[in-house]
């Protein structure tokens, strides 16, 4: 069949529902049929699933053009979907075009949540299009032949790439591309993203940045202009808003009027506890709701995941809470209204939820945002910027992630084992591993097979074995059974299952959560409220409880951050404060009574100012510094700083960030004019001082850990499966500690402060606004009392960090004092 | 009381040694963990400097003393076993799964408490009437606060008004933070010394 053929095919199809196809999926298709690779722009809703879809089912027409009566057998493509609760509805969409076209193709899906029997099935006989995880993915590849099963596979789709993109795994999804490359006959992939600041090097990512399907590859972009309007929720009497809440409940009674007036409305919290409490209290305070408002988060099961998004779709709810779970792909027509409670902190992010509504091509976007405090106001007048000048972020691809790379080699020595020469070359040509030199290789190597460097005396260690014809393979099961169980972790949180003790799954729920609760606890979850019974075999048992309680169930999670884009633009709203309020935004201009009470006690910086507070409370003496770059440079900074002023004197610190400043709390006072004098602020010697402050953090641990869980160094156990394996259990904080006495050379543990450097503290960044504020005029203001801008800073008590350069006897003998005191 | 976490009863010159978790290390390593196996001398070296500093007539070893079932390890150990003099008990804990006599042909004596003048020697903490105990297995902690928000976990001796709970000995072990009161002493372990609280 000719390619024109073939295309009156879809052009049909199209004509049959009464569309259009748009110029994005006609080139798509055409690009795809020429045998490119490719990575589409395209957003959400936008029938990016049908320009990939088709001329999936078109190349196999072509290839087969009796598929009518005759179907060839084999899986034929794969679509990789970073969400396994999106699965279900690509599956649709893809069941609509082999079905109406007459073909026989079947469509599975295979990941976390596919039943045994069903994965047997697969196994015997793959269906002719996957829909999967990165994750199942790797799984496949820990099977025994499973170069037969992707012999014959003509593409591998990558669904919102940018969701990928900067995360483990994506390293995950690169190393997999790169085998595939090699062992599938005749392979196109395609990748599809929303509109992120990199977008040429998300292309490259995909591809390898020097392959040869980098250069036979394509970019599409869907050019969809949205029109989105942000509307701000600004309370009428300001003198009663409070500083901090970091929740927004007293903006409750804002926010009823515009679910009443909406078909369906989504709230986005930024967390899965913020979340949980919303949900909770719009029933407390508007009971009449029952029944019709919903909560969706990632912890809370499927059943009920895939309920609350059917509900939307037949329009039967109201409101939504949710989380970030519904940031991405399943289209919901029926939302009208979304509202963003708190600063969503990326702009990129703030577009995809404001996307959610005024879902049919050509509507009108509207968000509402609902700051949790004052200073959100500013956020919200620079997102409103950011909105129009289209300001969207870059996603940082990971480098030398060497925890995937050991994780992916032992998959491969798994399943059919492998030669390192030839794997050494696949490997190299991801933009991960460019760099990767011969003798880390080696390393990786060794490290697999000898658990170290050189072979030890008493040394019992087993995982990979070397084949006399120089195969890498795992003949041990046991390794194999708990490498398998391992893959899935890969963002890793010692989840626990929590389930009635009548039986009755409701979720999964971080341990250290649980671990706070005492029998008879009652606390929130999933919207109920349930007294905690018991943990037995890495399950929590509870039964419904009509006690009211305070503890929501609550979750470490990722910690959002201002992205530099948003920074930027939120230093020059905040510099419009002294203009003519003419001139203001409506935010800004509410916000005056705040910036009155800021200018009692200090300043508002300009634009050439740095501002630095200090003031002493009951809890000790506060300095505050605020550089508004986001939390992530405000980490680097203080600790940067704080290890210097260290230097000066021994000092012990308490260390607090947010996106607009970070504290050093100290028992102690610092002499800011020596800080100033001595310069702590140069950018000179960064990178070492930085390191030598990382030590004295708990940041670069915190990494380790995710580090210790991917690489197999810790086994966090089969959480599903309810196995305790707790002889195997270990803290990763304790190994941290273990590495670093004994083998600080190791890969995995330098990586550890890599990583802190590159993806937390973002080194590049923390430079540039060290330069920045190198050329402001520092102006210190001491205080009498807290400040707004200081508030939301010192009443965290949550995250903070310490860092000290006193002698631990010293630091103990005057706790103790006070201990004694009371 | 040494900073190793170790407790001298002078009088009787007999050394308490709890939770030394023998073999984790090599244990992790045989199913597939490679933790560094230099961390695994780092217990013998800690015994000895115990030792050395106390020169006692026995060791009593409150159990947990290897982490797992046999491995290579335990020749270590017969070898450290067989450089020391003292005499050393084994009270049997919930991770001592290595049958006896391989303790006994290393001429160790394998009891499930001892009791010695008044004092009772166990495992697993317990208070029993008359007497006062010398236990282990909780790997007891507690947290500091200070001033300005400041805070410290330190690994510690828990004592109550019938038991003294030993800190795990071991160098690759957890801890777990005990809450508590005035009735309480806590002994903890700062670099070279042992302070009260």
């Amino acid at each position: 069949m000719t390619r024109e053929e073939l295309y009156t095919i879809a052009q049909n199809w199209f004509q049959q529902q009464n569309w259009k196809p748009f110029k994005f999926q006609k080139d798509t298709w055409n690009a795809f049929l020429q045998g490119k690779n490719g990575l589409l722009n395209a957003p959400t809703g936008s029938g990016k699933t049908y320009a990939l879809w088709f001329p999936i089912v078109l190349n196999y027409i072509k290839k087969n053009p009796g598929y009518k009566s005759n179907h060839k057998k084999g899986l034929k493509a794969v679509w990789i979907t970073p969400l396994r609760a999106l699965s279900q509805e690509i599956k649709q969409s893809a069941e609509r075009v082999t079905h109406d076209l007459n073909t026989q193709m079947t469509v599975g899906i295979r990941t976390g949540d596919t039943t045994t029997k069903e994965r047997a099935q697969q196994k015997k006989q793959m269906p002719d299009l996957l829909i999967t995880t990165p994750e199942s993915l790797q799984l496949l590849l820990a099977t025994k032949g499973y170069d037969k099963i992707f012999k014959d596979c003509s593409a591998i789709v990558v669904d919102e790439w940018h969701e990928l993109l900067g995360t483990k795994r994506g390293v995950q999804m690169e190393l997999a591309l790169s085998r595939l490359k090699t062992i599938c006959r005749d392979l196109r992939i395609w990748g599809i993203s929303a509109t992120i600041g990199n977008l040429e090097q998300a292309r490259q990512v995909l591809l390898g940045p020097a392959s040869k399907a980098l250069q036979n590859s394509v970019m599409i972009r869907a050019n969809l202009k949205k029109k989105i309007t942000v509307k701000s929720i600004i309370p009428k009497k300001m003198e009663t808003f409070p500083w901090r809440g970091h929740l927004g409940l007293h903006l409750l009674e804002y926010v009823v009027p515009i679910i009443n007036n909406s078909k369906t409305t989504l709230l986005f919290t930024n967390t899965r506890s913020q979340c949980e409490i919303w949900f909770q209290k719009i029933l407390e305070k508007h009971p009449e709701y029952a029944g019709e408002i919903a909560m969706h988060h990632g912890s809370i099961n499927k059943e009920t995941r895939y309920w609350v998004e059917n509900a939307i779709r037949n329009e039967t709810l109201k409101a939504v809470v949710c989380t970030s779970s519904l940031d991405l792909g399943v289209d919901f027509a029926p939302v009208e209204t979304v509202v963003q409670i708190g600063g969503p902190k990326g702009v990129a992010r703030f577009l995809q939820r404001a996307g959610r509504s005024g879902h049919r091509p050509g509507k009108e976007s509207v968000i509402h945002f609902l700051p949790t405090h004052a200073i959100e106001l500013i956020e919200a007048s620079a997102l409103q910027q950011a909105v129009k000048q289209n300001a969207v972020e870059d996603r940082i691809p990971y480098l030398n992630s060497f925890d995937v790379l050991l994780q992916y080699l032992t998959t491969l020595a798994i399943s059919n084992g492998f030669f390192p020469k030839e794997i050494f070359h696949e490997v190299r040509q991801t933009f991960c591993f460019q760099d990767l030199s011969q003798d880390q290789w080696q390393w990786l190597l060794n490290f697999l097979v000898m658990g170290s460097q050189s072979l030890q005396s008493y040394d019992e260690y087993k995982k990979v074995e070397v084949e006399e014809n120089g195969k890498f393979k795992v003949n041990n099961r046991g390794v194999a059974m708990r490498h398998r169980f391992q893959i899935g972790t890969i963002v890793g949180d010692a989840n626990l299952t929590v389930k009635y003790q009548k039986g009755g799954y409701i979720g999964t729920i971080e341990e250290f959560f649980i671990s706070k609760l005492n029998k008879g606890d009652v606390f929130t979850f999933a919207g109920r409220n349930l007294e905690f019974i018991r943990i037995k075999d890495m399950q929590v048992f509870v039964k419904n409880s009509k006690k009211k309680t305070s503890k929501v169930s609550s979750w470490m999670g990722s910690r959002l951050t201002l992205s530099a884009q948003m920074s930027k633009l939120l230093r020059e709203e905040l510099y419009t404060s002294r203009e003519d309020p003419e001139k203001q935004s409506v935010e800004i201009r509410s916000l005056s009574h705040l910036f009155k009470r800021q200018r009692r006690e200090s300043i508002v910086p300009r634009s050439e100012e740095f501002l630095i507070e200090t003031f002493k409370t009951r809890d000790g003496y506060h300095h505050l510094f605020y550089p508004f770059e986001g939390r992530f440079v405000h980490e680097a900074m203080g600790s940067l700083l704080g290890y210097r002023i260290s230097l000066l004197a021994p000092i012990t610190f308490s260390l607090a960030f947010n996106d607009y400043g970070f504290e050093l709390l100290s028992d102690k006072e610092i002499d800011i004019q020596q800080v100033i004098d001595n310069n702590l602020f140069t950018a000179d010697h960064l990178l070492d001082d930085l390191q030598k402050s990382l030590n004295a953090t708990e940041m670069a641990r915190r990494k380790f850990r995710d580090i210790a869980i991917i690489s197999g160094l810790v086994f966090t156990g089969y959480p599903h499966k309810g196995i305790k394996m707790k002889h195997l259990q270990s803290n990763s904080q304790l190994l941290f500690e273990v590495f670093r006495d004994y083998e600080p050379e190791n890969l995995l543990f330098q990586q550890a402060f890599i990583e802190t450097f590159q993806h937390q503290l973002e080194e590049g960044r923390l430079r540039l606004s060290l330069e920045r504020i190198a050329e402001q005029k520092i102006i210190w203001k001491p205080c009498k009392n807290p400040t707004p801008f200081a508030f939301p800073l010192i009443t965290d008590r949550l995250s903070r960090e310490r860092l000290s350069s006193e002698k631990l006897t010293d630091r103990i003998k005057r706790m103790a004092a006070i201990l004694a005191k009371k | 009381m040494h900073p190793t976490g170790s407790l001298f009863w002078k009088e009787r010159s007999i050394l308490l040694i709890s939770d030394v978790h023998l073999g984790k290390v090599s244990h992790f390593r045989k199913f597939g963990a490679a933790v560094p196996q230099k961390a695994i001398l780092k217990n013998f070296v800690l015994m000895d400097e115990a030792i050395n500093f106390f020169h006692p007539q026995d060791i009593i070893f409150l159990g947990d003393l290897f982490h797992s079932s046999l491995n290579k390890e335990w020749q270590l150990f017969e070898k450290w076993a067989h450089s020391r003099t003292s005499k050393m008990v084994l009270v049997v804990g919930n991770h001592d799964i290595i049958s006896p006599l391989k303790y006994e042909n290393l001429g160790i004596e394998v009891v499930p408490e001892l009791q010695i003048d008044g004092f009772l020697l166990t495992h697993h903490p317990e208070e029993r009437e008359g007497f006062f105990t010398f236990s282990g297995h909780i790997h007891p902690a507690v947290r500091l606060h200070g001033a300005g928000r400041q805070s410290l976990r330190l690994s510690c001796f828990f004592k109550t008004k019938y038991q003294m709970i030993l800190p795990a000995f071991g160098a690759f072990t957890g801890s777990h933070v005990l809450e508590t009161d005035t009735h309480n002493e806590i002994f903890v372990m700062a670099h070279n010394e042992v302070l009260k609280i």
